[in-house]
């Protein structure tokens, strides 16, 4: 899983069926001392985070799995998943 | 999934058969410097903002084309979204990793948050 802060959000009308009516958010990854690393990732959202929130993202079947418990989801299409709102981390 | 911007296609003749009538595109990601460089919310030609990393090689069945933002998904969930491609009842084993999922309208940032 990835740490990251939630800095924005995606809208795509044209998108592949899998997707319908997922909210998707722009995710900033952290490293260890919390600085920003420069990596960008687009996960679904079903927490419902705003922006400037603190998450973490899981990702392949660990993400699906977010979505809808396994082991019967791989037909969901997720391959990164708000997984977790952080209240802190040390 | 990560977001990136199309900035040309790949073709090939010799491949797997399962591969055959897949568009083959090459895509730019944006990293954080990216997208601080972008103002508005605005997409597909924003001034300023040149996409990094290394470029990746991505099926797609929703005729996005150059200089368009789009939505990559990586292993398994790439294989899930071309899957609608495929004849009914036929598991998604088409030779992908990466597959454009959504072409993007609108980006808002809370830049200042971070």
């Amino acid at each position: 899983m990835m740490r990251g802060t939630i800095i924005g959000q995606v809208w795509g009308a044209r998108h592949v069926a899998g997707l319908d009516g997922r909210k998707l958010v722009l995710v900033a990854a952290r490293d260890d001392a919390g600085a920003p690393t420069g990596r960008v990732v687009v996960a679904i959202d079903t927490l419902d985070a705003s922006g400037g929130e603190d998450v973490t993202v899981a990702f392949g079947s660990g993400a699906r799995n977010v979505l809808r418990a396994g082991p019967d989801n791989r037909d969901l299409l997720c391959d990164a998943a708000v997984a977790a709102l952080v209240e802190g981390a040390e | 999934m990560f977001l990136g911007r199309v900035v040309g296609s790949v073709w090939s003749t010799v491949k797997w058969p399962e591969a055959v009538g897949l568009k083959l595109l090459l895509v730019r990601p944006y990293c954080l410097a990216d997208l601080g460089a972008k103002t508005g919310g605005a997409t597909g030609g924003a001034a300023g903002a040149q996409p990094t990393d290394d470029l990746v090689v991505c099926a797609d069945r929703l005729d996005a084309g150059p200089g368009d933002d789009v939505v990559v998904a990586f292993g398994h969930a790439a294989r899930v979204a071309m899957s609608g491609a495929l004849p009914a009842g036929q598991k998604p084993n088409v030779p992908i990793d990466a597959a454009v999922v959504a072409v993007v309208d609108r980006v808002e940032l809370d830049g200042e948050k971070l």
